[in-house]
């Protein structure tokens, strides 16, 4: 897996290029816009990984011009511009993600990994499993070890977002973003909240746990 | 900050201003028009009087002529001697001459044209007057009868005539300067005027740019142009000061929230390197500066959304969203918390469109049930309606804890007034951020009474 970082601040560049290389990422680094489009150019990255202001060429412009050579890696922009509105403008640039400086550097693992699995692309399927747990897309309905599940609309499209990422780690704000189209974080721990109905639902009765905390990032379904 | 490019507004004497110029065009113009009054008066005056003057020598030429059909020359100048000696026409001047032009009777006392006979009937010429003064020169306007034995001449003084001409002419002459005078001092009164009143709300205007954006220019209550626009621009200024007022509140106290947390994650820091902890606490330590830190994070991104909304830019993606939904959905999303917290929170909605930001509007939502939740104590309820109200969208969030009482409402709703000290955890941000949403989406806020508890009420004009 093929990373390319384009980050003009030296320091944030370093962490960032630390931590995606200690998790096994193979990244380079472009430290102006300029350079960046060279070498997105050049090399078939995996995922670019852009802030939005650069010197010579902005983050946006970058994404753009990508996208009209036909290049569909997908990118992740990252910006101090934090309001809906800049939001709205990246994703509509081309970009695939957003992340709003600062951010934990979980939460950019965590969507760099769902860019890398979406890139796999799309499992044309109607029941996904996990383990005993069985979806069911077009019934919506869930099983688990044959014994159907109570949940509700809301909590069977939470628990479809997390074993679509099945041994993925997703964050809170991935799924405040995907699952109730939020973009902004709430000030109460809702998603905990909603985490711990559907464990109820899920994993009670049953010996093995599938929904994981990762302390500090997010949640995983993982079924070994 | 730019460098204010300082044009004094300064202005030079009245008699450049554009009103001034106007009056002197229309000064020019009233000029003309009473030069060409005055003008045509004189001409058919004089035109009159000249008529007269020859209607009456004719008259009494006829009758001399008559005269002397009747009793021949003797009979003229008996007439003309009974004429000069009585008292006749006024300015009246007779002269009979007889062929070689010696005087035969008459008030004049010679053939006013030397030796010559002149050609034709009516002419004009002046005579003398001895007096001891001096000469003194009469124009006469008189005509000549041919007789057989002579001539006979019949005429007026005209000297009052030219009298009249004088002054008429010369007081056309001061009516239309006059005229130019008063036009030019109206003029002047007029830019001065008009000068003094633009002196005002310019000088107004410097000292509102000077940074006291309180003021107001002066509205005379005449409800002329000049009120019309001194109130359209006191209407800028009323929002210019109103959105700097929220802006600088805005600022001034999130310097003041943002430095709490960060003083506690400077200490925090401070105290690892100094006191170096075993592994364990020191991560505990860490993790409470991350969550500090993500705490001003939160703030700061309220902050920006009110700045945004508080700029005043038009509602960027804009479309109709269904509010009854929307409530309802984010409803389901808090159910759990709140019954966790030991609450109600109900959600009562009828489908109801209102065009507007989708995020904004949920960010409203949210912040006005989490307002709910920390504030109303377990055991409370919370309940949202939706419901139309005529052609309005009216969303309500309701809840019965202890309410604000109505002297705070207003200032509830500006930012990082936490009114409570009770429930932490706020950053005093929530009831502004939805109060410039609603601004934004020109919905009407308000605050009201419970009974127990605290009801904001949100307006939207319906789709």
């Amino acid at each position: 897996m093929r990373l390319l970082l384009i980050e003009d601040d030296e320091e944030a560049a370093h962490f960032i290029l630390k931590g995606l290389r200690e998790s096994g990422y193979t990244v380079d680094h472009a430290a102006d816009g300029r350079d960046g489009l060279f070498r997105a150019t050049e090399t078939d990255y995996d995922v670019i990984i852009t802030d939005r202001m650069l010197p010579h060429l902005d983050g946006l412009t970058i994404v753009q011009l990508l996208r009209q050579q036909g290049r569909t890696t997908p990118v992740l922009v990252l910006s101090a511009l934090g309001t809906v509105d800049d939001r709205v403008k990246g994703l509509r640039a081309g970009g695939d993600d957003y992340l709003t400086k600062p951010f934990a550097f979980a939460e950019l693992l965590a969507r760099v990994e769902a860019l890398l699995r979406r890139k796999s692309g799309p499992q044309a399927t109607t029941v996904l499993r996990v383990a005993d747990l069985e979806l069911d897309l077009l019934g919506r309905r869930a099983t688990r070890g044959g014994k159907e599940l109570d949940l509700t609309a809301r909590e069977f499209t939470l628990l479809e977002y997390l074993v679509r990422r099945a041994g993925q780690v997703v964050t809170r704000t991935m799924l405040l973003e995907g699952v109730w189209d939020l973009q902004f974080d709430p000030q109460t721990n809702l998603v905990d909240v909603h985490i711990s109905r559907l464990r109820q639902a899920v994993d009670k009765g049953f010996e093995k746990p599938l929904i994981h905390t990762v302390r500090g990032a997010g949640y995983v379904v993982r079924g070994d | 900050m730019e460098a204010e490019t300082r044009a004094p507004t300064h202005f030079g004497s009245p008699l450049r201003t554009s009103a001034f110029r106007l009056a002197l065009a229309y000064c020019a113009l009233f000029t003309i028009g009473v030069s060409v009054l005055l003008g045509t008066i004189y001409l058919l005056t004089e035109t009159a009087l000249s008529n007269e003057v020859d209607h009456v020598i004719g008259i009494e030429l006829d009758a001399l002529a008559d005269e002397y059909d009747r009793e021949g020359l003797a009979g003229v100048t008996a007439e003309l001697t009974r004429l000069n000696e009585t008292w006749g026409r006024a300015r009246a001047i007779y002269l009979l001459v007889d062929r070689r032009l010696q005087k035969l009777a008459g008030n004049i006392e010679k053939w006013p044209f030397g030796s010559e006979v002149p050609r034709s009937t009516w002419f004009e010429f002046t005579v003398e007057s001895g007096r001891e003064s001096g000469m003194e020169f009469h124009p006469v306007r008189a005509r000549m009868l041919t007789l057989p034995e002579g001539y006979l001449l019949v005429g007026t003084e005209v000297s009052q005539r030219r009298v009249f001409q004088d002054r008429f002419r010369a007081a056309t002459l001061w009516g239309i300067g006059g005229t130019a005078l008063l036009g030019a001092l109206m003029g002047f009164w007029l830019s001065q005027r008009l000068l003094a009143r633009v002196r005002t709300v310019s000088g107004e205007c410097e000292r509102i740019l000077a940074g006291d954006l309180s003021r107001r220019l002066p509205v005379s209550g005449a409800s002329d142009e000049f009120d019309s626009l001194a109130s359209a621009v006191n209407r800028v200024l009323a929002r210019l000061d109103r959105q700097t007022g929220v802006l600088r509140a805005t600022f001034d106290s999130a310097a003041h929230d943002l430095r709490g947390p960060l003083f506690r994650l400077r200490g925090r820091l401070e105290e690892l390197i100094r006191d170096p902890a075993t592994a364990e606490e020191a991560r505990a330590a860490l993790d409470r500066a991350l969550q500090d830190i993500d705490s001003l994070q939160r703030t700061l991104a309220v902050l920006l959304q009110i700045a945004h909304a508080e700029s005043g830019a038009p509602l960027a993606e804009s479309a109709p969203v269904a509010l009854g939904d929307l409530a309802s959905e984010i409803c389901a999303l808090y159910e759990p918390a709140a019954r966790d917290q030991g609450l109600t929170l109900e959600c009562d909605v009828e489908p109801a469109g209102v065009i507007g930001n989708r995020q904004l509007l949920t960010q409203l939502l949210v912040n006005l049930i989490e307002n709910g939740l920390r504030h109303v104590g377990r055991g409370g309820a919370i309940r949202v309606t939706v419901r139309n109200v005529g052609r309005t969208a009216r969303l309500e969030v309701a809840d019965n804890g202890p309410g604000i009482p109505p002297e705070d409402r207003e200032r509830a709703l500006r930012p990082f007034v936490q009114l409570s000290t009770k429930s932490p955890g706020g950053s005093g941000l929530g009831l502004s951020l939805v109060a410039a949403i609603a601004r934004l989406h020109h919905a009407r806020l308000a605050l009201e009474d419970n009974a127990p508890g605290l009801r904001v009420v949100v307006e939207f004009e319906s789709r």
